[in-house]
């Protein structure tokens, strides 16, 4: 599988926008400073939302208002970081397909989407019995807790990728080339 | 004067520490990070408010005073991250001017939150005129966007 990844990878990097991307001398900066400025929005909101599930935060107001009313801006938040994401990705996939980092991102962002996903149909089913209380029952605690460690571990790890501590081709223990995918040179 | 400060700050133990293991400065920039995302999304919370784009069925009075707790705790955690980076390269930083036009814009941001802001907003929000309040979103959005953004520029020209 790593080396048809990596053959993907190989064929994006050969495309016009990718070169483009890659090589523009202002390009690239825009798109991650857009990246990193709407986790203001995208993570921002989610924070809000877990906190107050934590009774941290708009204890005042119903739990399901503040989880409803900042749908919509997350989601925005979110696409916006999709989109960009993949752009980023775009322009340096052959590195970002081997980066440890990265992969570790990519199974924090599908166990935060599962996570998010469970919560949501809990707290459609369920809201009506607990939504004016200050803390919402444990159940939603602790998927507000994951939500926000798996938030700052995306944070965290997506950051990392910058890096290039553990770069294919450097000396890395085996374990780290497995699990960083790396594809040996034929 | 300035700069002797600067060079000071690289070589006292905290610029030292921040420079001996690369992953450090690596970790604290991600907490820094995670801090820029509660306070940009404390002040999107009350600004968007104020311009009624978001939550408009929960008073503004409520949304403001609830997010303003969070967003001083998303400022301690950037002062106290933020402070250890510009040890790490605080030459770098004195030479470049994107450093420099963050920190007049958090200086100017922090006193126009803490002077203007927060002070005309604990008053009832319905004896405000609209136009202040609007307006006063829209300066407080630009600003922390400036001072974020420009954040992220100095590691692109250093």
């Amino acid at each position: 599988m790593n080396s048809a990844l990596l053959q993907f990878a190989t064929w994006l990097s050969e495309r016009s926008f990718s070169v483009g991307l890659h090589e523009s001398f202002y390009m690239y900066n825009w798109i991650e400073t857009t990246h990193v400025m709407t986790l203001m929005l995208s993570f921002g909101m989610l924070a809000i939302v877990d906190l107050r599930m934590l009774g941290l935060a708009f204890a005042n107001v119903p739990a399901s208002k503040i989880a409803e009313r900042l749908d919509k801006p997350m989601l925005i938040g979110f696409s916006i970081m999709f989109i960009t994401g993949i752009l980023l990705f775009s322009a340096i996939p052959v590195r970002t397909t081997q980066s440890l980092w990265f992969r570790i991102k990519v199974i924090l962002l599908i166990a935060a989407a599962i996570n998010a996903w469970l919560f949501r149909g809990y707290l459609l089913a369920s809201k009506g019995s607990w939504d004016a209380d200050a803390v919402a029952p444990r159940r939603a605690r602790i998927a507000a807790g994951l939500s926000l460690a798996l938030w700052c571990g995306v944070i965290m790890t997506g950051r990392f990728i910058a890096y290039d501590w553990f770069d294919c081709g450097g000396n890395n223990p085996a374990f780290i080339d497995w699990a960083a995918g790396c594809v040996a040179a034929e | 004067m300035l700069l002797s400060f600067f060079e000071w700050l690289e070589a006292s133990s905290l610029g030292v520490f921040m420079k001996d293991l690369p992953a450090t400065f690596a970790i604290v920039e991600a907490v820094h990070l995670m801090g820029l995302a509660l306070l940009g999304g404390t002040v999107l919370a009350q600004d968007l408010r104020l311009l009624n784009v978001i939550l408009r069925d929960v008073p503004s009075n409520v949304v403001t005073e609830q997010a303003h707790r969070w967003f001083k705790v998303g400022l301690w955690i950037l002062l106290l991250t933020g402070v250890p980076m510009l040890a790490g390269v605080a030459t770098k930083c004195y030479h470049n001017p994107f450093y420099w036009t963050k920190m007049v814009a958090l200086v100017i941001g922090i006193l126009f939150v803490f002077t203007l802001k927060q002070p005309l907003l604990r008053a009832d929000h319905a004896t405000l005129k609209p136009a202040s309040l609007k307006l006063m979103a829209l300066a407080s959005m630009s600003l922390w966007f400036l001072v974020a953004a420009s954040g992220r520029w100095i590691g692109f020209s250093g």
